[in-house]
């Protein structure tokens, strides 16, 4: 127990170094652009903390990110570069806005329906990635990045065309989604809605997903084809199902967003989420507690960098760097083999002697 | 209806814009198949283009010399792809990390470069572009001197470079020991070749002719720079070095169908062809998706593709 406490703090302090060291870099870079970093870095921590309205965006930003970073770590630790999170968010937003607009079902069924459809939508697009993958050997990481730019021109064709709110002023949206479909709002004056109480649950059931049969046949997916094959899983089944779990996470995330906050399909629902759901998924190391922490991080630092960039003249462009950088030395550092290099110092001292 | 839309001149126009528009595809390309020839899958070919793009227009922008900017953008290619090298190579980490961590690093920082040097602009600044170069006699021939001989000079070169490429590789030890490293690390290691030198170099090369293809999109194609400007080429690249079973010839073949897709697409849209615009966009990505579902299964992929090279491990 104790073996694991210090495990964990030595984790969160890693993790901690590695952003420190980012932000370090990034405020090279802002230096570089002949700006002050620490305005920079200033107006941004007000610009996530500095009201309570503020700090309730961050974590209207943190439930659609959690649950898509949850989704791309279920691929990842399976070593299956699912980096089409974006896609699946929009497919799954398309499904669920289009059983809510067209079936009429009252909100009481039609709720939880729309759910599904969202999860169904998801499911389907990183599964076609998998399906695509054990079927013709074609690398995941480029088919679900090439589904995310279908998505996207699929989602912008509705709302051009057949799905265009009839009423509206030509606006390239759906119509809204009637009242009693919203999820309901904590208080009036900021956009925080009970998504933030999915998102936790499925922050739990996660949990214990991985403690699950399941969840271990995923994760021994991970450590290669032939440790699966000898404990009598079929891998290419294996493969198919961890990438329709992984995008029905992030088509509950389009559902999040949708219901919760935007209440009709609109262009440029994800705005880069993707992206972010990679990081956060890696940051926190693949595990749940560890995505809800990092999560609210880059909630924080996308919510930030908005207000930096209206501001000061420093670009939003910046926390695409800083997020970069993040991975980058998420990466070198478990690359680096520290002992190793410890060994080596040691030994040439010696040998100075 | 359909006997207005397909005239000659229809055709004509559509082949020249598929040679145009296979340019900045191909020479990603040709690029990673010494890549991924030496067993390095580089995903950040994206990122390299952006980073490409946005410094070969800064400097024609403001030298007023297209090569210039051409040669800046090579370099700021190859600058940026040695932080691959240095990830993959040397610290030997997850190649598919590393690329995705330097793509959304690479658009970071030509966003934020190209709006703290250029502002925000309500016109956004332009280059002049490349002058289309006529080449006498070939391009008076009827029909095929159009399709073929009226492209600005970057188009010609990129062509030029499908023959340098297969002959570097198949015709040089240089050639033949960055396939080696790729095919058999432990064997060349034990040939004296060093594995991390050829990767390094394989890396490098490939960052050289992204950078060209990026600036090429922004001055040479475009003549402005915008965020989405390289929009899925480089992903587009990585397939078609795939499809192309990492042969230059067949790369040039691939990037054409791709130059095709994206040229059927601008010019139906010209015509108001019945089939709406969103609809059209989607073809070079669902072509990309199909190219691999044919072509994976076929490809004999470098023994020791995607797989980090340690002496120790034997």
């Amino acid at each position: 127990m104790r073996n694991k406490l210090t495990k964990n703090l030595n984790q969160l302090l890693l993790a901690i170094g590695t952003i420190i060291l980012a932000l370090l870099v990034g405020a090279v870079i802002i230096s570089f652009s002949g700006n002050s970093p620490i305005e920079a870095y200033l107006s941004m921590f007000n610009g996530a903390f500095g009201s309570k309205q503020r700090f309730m965006e961050v974590l209207v930003k943190m439930i659609p990110l959690v649950i898509m970073a949850l989704g791309t770590s279920v691929a990842f630790k399976a070593n299956l570069w699912n980096i089409g999170a974006d896609g699946q968010f929009i497919m799954g937003s398309i499904f669920a806005i289009f059983v809510t607009i067209y079936s009429g079902l009252p909100p009481i069924i039609g709720i939880p329906v729309s759910i599904i459809a969202a999860m169904i939508g998801g499911g389907l697009w990183a599964g076609l990635a998998g399906w695509i993958k054990v079927k013709f050997n074609a690398n995941e990481v480029i088919t679900t990045l090439m589904l995310n730019y279908i998505a996207v021109y699929f989602l912008s064709f509705l709302v051009y065309g057949p799905m265009m709110d009839p009423g509206g002023s030509k606006m390239p949206q759906t119509k809204l989604i009637p009242d009693a479909f919203r999820l309901p709002l904590f208080e009036s004056g900021n956009r925080l809605h009970i998504g933030i109480f999915i998102s936790l649950i499925i922050v739990v059931i996660m949990i214990f997903f991985w403690k699950s049969t399941l969840g271990f046949k995923i994760a021994l997916l991970g450590q290669g084809e032939k440790v699966t094959t000898y404990s009598g899983v079929s891998v290419k089944k294996m493969i198919v199902f961890t990438m329709i779990i992984s995008g029905l996470l992030s088509g509950i995330a389009g559902w999040t967003e949708i219901y919760g906050v935007q209440y009709r399909l609109l262009e440029g629902i994800t705005s880069g989420y993707g992206s972010m759901a990679i990081v956060i998924a890696l940051m926190g190391g693949l595990n749940p507690v560890g995505i809800l922490i990092s999560g609210f991080f880059f909630s924080a630092l996308l919510v930030g960098g908005a207000t930096m960039q209206r501001m000061t003249d420093i670009p939003f462009s910046i926390v695409d760097i800083v997020q970069g950088l993040i991975i980058i030395f998420i990466i070198a550092r478990t690359a680096i083999n520290f002992k190793e290099i410890k060994n080596r110092i040691v030994r040439r001292m010696e040998h100075v002697k | 209806m359909l006997s207005n839309i397909f005239t000659v001149s229809f055709f004509v126009s559509l082949f020249a814009s598929t040679i145009r528009l296979a340019t900045p595809i191909l020479l990603p390309a040709l690029g990673q198949i010494y890549t991924q020839r030496a067993g390095i899958l580089n995903l950040s070919v994206e990122g390299m283009m952006t980073i490409g793009a946005v410094a070969g227009f800064t400097a024609a922008f403001y030298s007023g010399n297209l090569w210039l900017g051409i040669l800046t953008g090579m370099v700021f290619g190859m600058l940026y792809s040695s932080l691959m090298a240095i990830l993959s190579v040397t610290l030997r980490a997850n190649q598919v990390i590393a690329g995705t961590a330097l793509n959304i690093l690479g658009a970071g920082l030509a966003v934020f470069f190209y709006r703290v040097i250029f502002g925000i602009q309500s016109l956004p600044p332009q280059v002049e572009s490349f002058q289309m170069l006529k080449i006498s006699v070939l391009s008076d021939i009827p029909i095929i001197g159009v399709i073929l001989f009226q492209h600005n000079i970057i188009v010609y070169l990129a062509f030029l470079m499908v023959i340098l490429t297969w002959f570097i590789l198949e015709k040089t030890t240089f050639g033949l020991k960055i396939k080696a490293v790729g095919e058999n690390p432990k064997a060349a290691d034990s040939k004296g070749i060093s594995v991390n030198k050829y990767r390094y170099f394989a890396i490098l090369i490939g960052g050289l002719y992204a950078g060209a293809a990026g600036a090429f999109m922004s001055i040479g194609y475009l003549n402005i720079f915008t965020e989405s400007i390289i929009g899925g080429r480089g992903f587009i690249a990585v397939a078609v070095v795939i499809f192309a079973r990492f042969l230059p010839i067949r790369a040039m073949w691939g990037a054409l169908l791709f130059g095709l897709a994206s040229a059927l697409q601008l010019r139906l849209q010209a015509l108001g062809i019945g089939v709406p615009n969103q609809l059209m966009l989607m073809l070079p990505y669902a072509l990309t998706i199909i190219a691999l579902v044919l072509a994976s299964k076929k490809a004999e992929f470098p023994s020791a593709y995607a797989l980090p090279y340690s002496r120790k491990e034997r």
